[in-house]
């Protein structure tokens, strides 16, 4: 083996760089605790596993899915419905997370199984009216799901409970850490796979990947359950970290655009893309924005009085205009995915 | 000799138009069997209907004897009733959920005391029953029609469709090439070893060394078949930049991966150069004879040479029904086919 | 009220509702007929109508006009050209700069696009909703729904009857009915209207036989925009209030009406849009208010399921 080559394989990849990245926080948090830049950067990963279930369907299948944030919601509820004091359950964090995921799993299979079969275009549809239903649903179960104040107090993940003050922001941090990259390694290895292979011919040419063998339906199917237990992770991780369900309204269409920016800016069909989209997008909508929002606030421009002035009511255009430019200037993203030089679009 | 592919009376209508008429073709097994006919004499929709992209409006299609199409079976039957009671349950818990939730959980639980689920279960069955039969019974038997129905009918529509055609053994090509253009060409080959993959999702999630294995075997498998188109030098190129003659064989290495029965090419040697044709030619020669047992291949053709230098019968299509089948020979001096395809030029070119 | 007088009274807010969700879902499924492409913004660019209808009232002062009188019924009519040539070289203007530059572009591009339009338009309405006139309360609360000043007078038309029909059902149906008719006669019997059932069979093919495709294309977003624009007029002479993100709420009916009838089919539109406005109006009577949208949402799937390109749709097939 030349030498030179040896040496190139030493250098970070563009996903071990961008993990490297994600490992600033904790230093920070470790030098300046003050700025509690564990706690503040901790949405980018809960976002980016969000962005790798949206990256399933969309990314490597080909199909938009409009309603991750109902499958989110799902995931959430699951979460805090098994976990909180108020009901009998009670089966801990981590086996709550778990049972969240095969939640999202089943919704997806249960919605994917009557409409998977119908044009591409159809699905969007169907996948936003899942979105609001899921919303509506949540409200109107009052009973159980506790409506707009939402299900708490929710147990954070620990990995040694209640013994040596393991419970620190850059813990929780690093757990939530461990687990993107969990992801982010069983999405490279679905890739390389006879599934990912599948996944890439159904979205390319489906009467092909037909006449070829490929099962299509269950192949979209495995796409659309596996992502849909993807998002159910992310509630279920941003329910733990709040403490809270929140209320329905937060899984509302924004969210699903917010995951869908997410893996457009970074590239579709990429695992280091995704998780690129979500340092820009979850970093400008809920760490510059909102920090932006604060300093204003403490200056006496409000939102109340003009209503430019208050950077939270930039969301919807921040948003809109990362989806137009990226289509416009650079259709694959950021990072486009690696294995087609071309990207997907 | 025992047939590789029979229709019945084949018949395809769109709308008013009827593409292809009444067609019996009898392929037998180890043959090169070439269709040919004027453009738009429905050779295509033909091969359509044969690989299942479209249901035959009538009639039908056996691959050794047996019609790749799912018959009503007891698993079936069983999964419909299963899904009809499934969706039955669920229209029932969903519209008493909440009186089910207030009276199993809400009133049961205390926090600090323990909880007993037969008494949640019991709570939960004497509170649905008790609830007027518009919230117990009209949701059970609307759920249960409608998931049903809607099962049986997702079955229907699935029942002869190309995966199903694949899996009896049947693979093809495309007129106009349909590779997966961002793919490689080793990759291109492998998704058509697709059906024969046996690992699981979850143990691919966690790349099992049984996957790996699995993988490497498959790779070697793919490669040999690429040594054998003459492309193995180009595994790891997007198929898209391949020239278009390389692309036209790697479809043949996909076509081939599934290990198929009975290979229909469409126009194999469409926009070749006489080189890449000859090369072609051999190359179909080769895969009767490589083949264990025989496969049968089935191709559409324009290009004269090739059409009588490799076929053992030739069927003719005119307007969408048979006008004649026999060997080339036969073929050449048919009258029928002289006049309705080849034209007065052709069969001076003959004689 | 009795039992029949309760239905049929659900049943004309159901036809009246219904036709103004046609009158949207009609833009859905023109486009989608010509370009294969689903409009996301266009439910928000129905509430950036009703935002300049109310804007044109406020600007011009006849916020307290007596309803039913002379110069309620010049507003309106006034209204009636506004706010669609409004929305229609809005919705040009989005397909020429948003839309156009991505027509070669795979499918997905256009989409991701319209989603983001649609999340500007949005953003353009809470702001709009934030401007200092008196209308918008000064400005103060952007993302609070907005009184629309009633031009309609809420008389019952049947006298003494215990239905309730007032000029509000009324417009819609007199404005509805006839610009269905026109649409429709538009489409099957102009030479655009021929040279718009080309483009949307075969652009390429269109093209060829000298037809200006993107023209035909700009013409279509044109018309989309005016029916838009119709329907964001009836709606809020028809509810009275206005907010940023009723666009997305009625946007998402609308659609479903469009698919339900079969998209790119305008007779189905209608009738998609007719049967949501029934089933919304059955459901909110007999079910309950707040579980109309899931009631209407299980009805797409069932339909879907059965008939997977809509009521009245073709199936289409791929070329091979």
């Amino acid at each position: 083996m030349n030498p030179l080559s040896k040496l190139k394989s030493f250098a970070p990849s563009d996903l071990q760089k961008i993990f490297i990245i994600l490992m600033l926080p904790v230093f920070i948090e470790m030098i300046f605790p003050s700025l509690g830049a564990c706690d503040r950067f901790k949405p980018i990963l809960v976002f980016a596993v969000l962005g790798f279930g949206l990256n399933v369907v969309t990314g490597y299948c080909g199909l938009l899915n409009l309603g991750v944030a109902a499958f989110m919601a799902i995931g959430a509820y699951t979460f805090g419905i098994l976990t909180v004091s108020i009901y009998p359950f009670q089966i801990g964090a981590w086996p709550a997370l778990l049972v969240s995921c095969c939640a999202g799993a089943a919704a997806g299979v249960a919605l994917g199984l009557p409409t998977l079969r119908l044009r591409g275009d159809y699905l969007a549809i169907v996948t936003l009216g899942f979105g609001e239903i899921v919303q509506d649903i949540l409200r109107n179960l009052e009973v159980i799901t506790k409506g707009s104040q939402g299900i708490n107090p929710l147990p954070r993940l620990v990995v040694f409970p209640n013994e040596r003050g393991l419970d620190s922001p850059i813990v929780s941090y690093l757990v939530i850490l461990c687990i993107v990259m969990f992801v982010a390694w069983t999405m490279r290895n679905l890739e390389r796979s006879a599934v990912g292979r599948a996944w890439t011919a159904v979205r390319d040419d489906e009467l092909a990947a037909g006449c070829m063998g490929v099962p299509v339906v269950r192949t979209k199917l495995k796409a659309f359950a596996f992502g849909a237990a993807l998002c159910s992770l992310a509630g279920a991780l941003w329910a733990s970290g709040l403490g809270s369900t929140g209320e329905p309204g937060n899984f509302d269409f924004a969210l699903s655009i917010l995951a869908l920016c997410i893996v457009i800016v970074g590239g579709l069909g990429s695992v280091a893309g995704v998780l690129v989209g979500a340092i820009i997008m979850v970093g400008f909508n809920s760490i510059v924005l909102v920090e932006l929002s604060e300093r204003l606030g403490a200056a006496g421009f409000s939102g109340t009085q003009n209503v430019f002035a208050s950077p939270a009511n930039w969301k919807y255009f921040v948003l809109g205009a990362a989806l137009i430019i990226t289509m416009r200037l650079r259709p694959n993203g950021l990072l486009p995915s690696k294995p087609s030089e071309g990207g997907v679009l | 000799m025992t047939a590789a592919l029979t229709t019945h009376d084949v018949t395809l209508r769109f709308g008013g138009l009827v593409a292809v008429d009444n067609v019996n073709i009898t392929v037998n097994r180890g043959e090169i069997f070439a269709i040919i006919g004027p453009n738009g004499a429905g050779k295509t929709s033909l091969f359509n209907v044969i690989s299942g992209i479209y249901p035959a409006s009538a009639g039908k299609i056996c691959v050794e004897n047996i019609e790749p199409c799912l018959q009503p079976s007891m698993a079936s039957r069983l999964q419909t009733a299963y899904v009809a009671l499934i969706s039955g349950l669920s229209a029932l818990v969903v519209v008493n959920v909440t009186a089910v939730w207030q009276a199993s959980i809400n009133e049961l639980f205390v926090f600090g005391e323990p909880f007993t689920w037969t008494s949640a279960l019991r709570a939960m069955f004497f509170t649905i029953v008790a609830q007027p039969l518009t919230h117990t019974v009209l949701p059970l038997i609307i759920g249960a029609t409608i998931g049903g129905l809607a099962c049986h009918s997702l079955w229907y529509a699935g029942r002869r469709n190309t995966e199903v055609c694949s899996r009896s053994g049947l693979a093809r090509t495309f007129q106009n090439v349909r590779l997966f253009p961002q793919l490689s060409a080793l990759d291109n080959v492998l998704i058509g070893m697709h059906a024969g993959f046996a690992s699981g999702f979850f143990s691919s999630l966690f790349r099992l060394p049984a996957v790996i294995r699995e993988e490497r075997r498959a790779r070697e498998f793919a490669l040999g078949l690429l040594r054998f188109v003459g492309l193995e030098k180009y595994s790891d190129q997007i198929a898209g930049s391949l020239p278009y003659g390389s692309q036209r064989r790697l479809e043949i290495a996909r076509a081939l991966a599934s290990k198929p029965k009975v290979l229909l090419l469409d126009e194999p040697a469409a926009g070749m150069n006489p080189t890449e044709s000859a090369k072609l030619m051999e190359i179909i020669k080769r895969i009767r004879e490589s083949a264990d047992g025989g496969s049968t291949i089935i191709l559409i053709e324009h290009d004269m040479k090739v059409v009588m230098g490799i076929s053992d019968r030739i069927a003719v299509l005119d307007y969408g029904s048979k006008i004649a089948d026999g060997t080339p020979a036969e073929i050449r001096s048919n009258p029928d086919v002289i006049k309705a395809y080849l034209g007065a030029s052709f069969a001076g070119d003959t004689q | 009220m009795t039992d029949i007088e309760v239905l049929i009274q659900q049943l004309l807010t159901g036809l009246s509702n219904g036709m103004i969700i046609a009158l949207i879902a009609l833009g859905y499924t023109m486009v989608f007929g010509i370009i294969e492409l689903i409009n996301f913004a266009h439910g928000d660019l129905f509430m950036l109508g009703c935002f300049a209808a109310l804007t044109a009232l406020g600007v011009s002062g006849m916020v307290d006009v007596e309803p039913g009188g002379i110069a309620s019924i010049i507003t309106i009519a006034a209204l009636f050209i506004i706010v669609p040539t409004f929305c229609a070289t809005i919705n040009w203007c989005v397909d020429r700069y948003a839309y156009r530059p991505l027509r070669n572009s795979p499918k997905l591009a256009p989409l991701v696009s319209a989603l983001g339009v649609s999340f500007i338009f949005i953003n353009i309405g809470l702001f709009w909703g934030g401007l200092p006139l008196e209308v918008f309360g000064y400005g103060s609360a952007a993302a609070a729904p907005k009184n629309f000043p009633a031009l309609l007078p809420f008389d019952n038309l049947l006298g003494d009857s215990a239905i309730f029909v007032t000029w509000r059902e009324l417009l819609v149906v007199l404005v509805t009915i006839p610009i269905l008719a026109a649409l429709l006669y538009f489409v099957k019997c102009t030479a655009t209207g021929k040279a718009l059932r080309a483009t949307a069979q075969n652009p390429t093919a269109a093209r060829l036989m000298g037809i200006h495709v993107d023209s035909v294309i700009g013409i279509t977003f044109i018309i989309g925009g005016a029916l838009a624009g119709v329907a964001s007029v009836v709606y809020a002479l028809t509810y009275n209030t206005v907010f940023f993100q009723m666009g997305f709420r009625v946007g998402v009916d609308a659609f479903t009406a469009a698919v339900l009838g079969g998209i790119g089919n305008l007779a189905g539109a209608c009738l998609g849009g007719l049967l949501i406005g029934l089933v919304r109006a059955l459901s909110d009577q007999y079910i309950a208010t707040q579980w109309t949208n899931s009631v209407v949402f299980g009805i797409l799937i069932v339909v879907l399921i059965f008939r997977p390109s809509g009521l009245l749709g073709s199936r289409t097939r791929e070329k091979v």
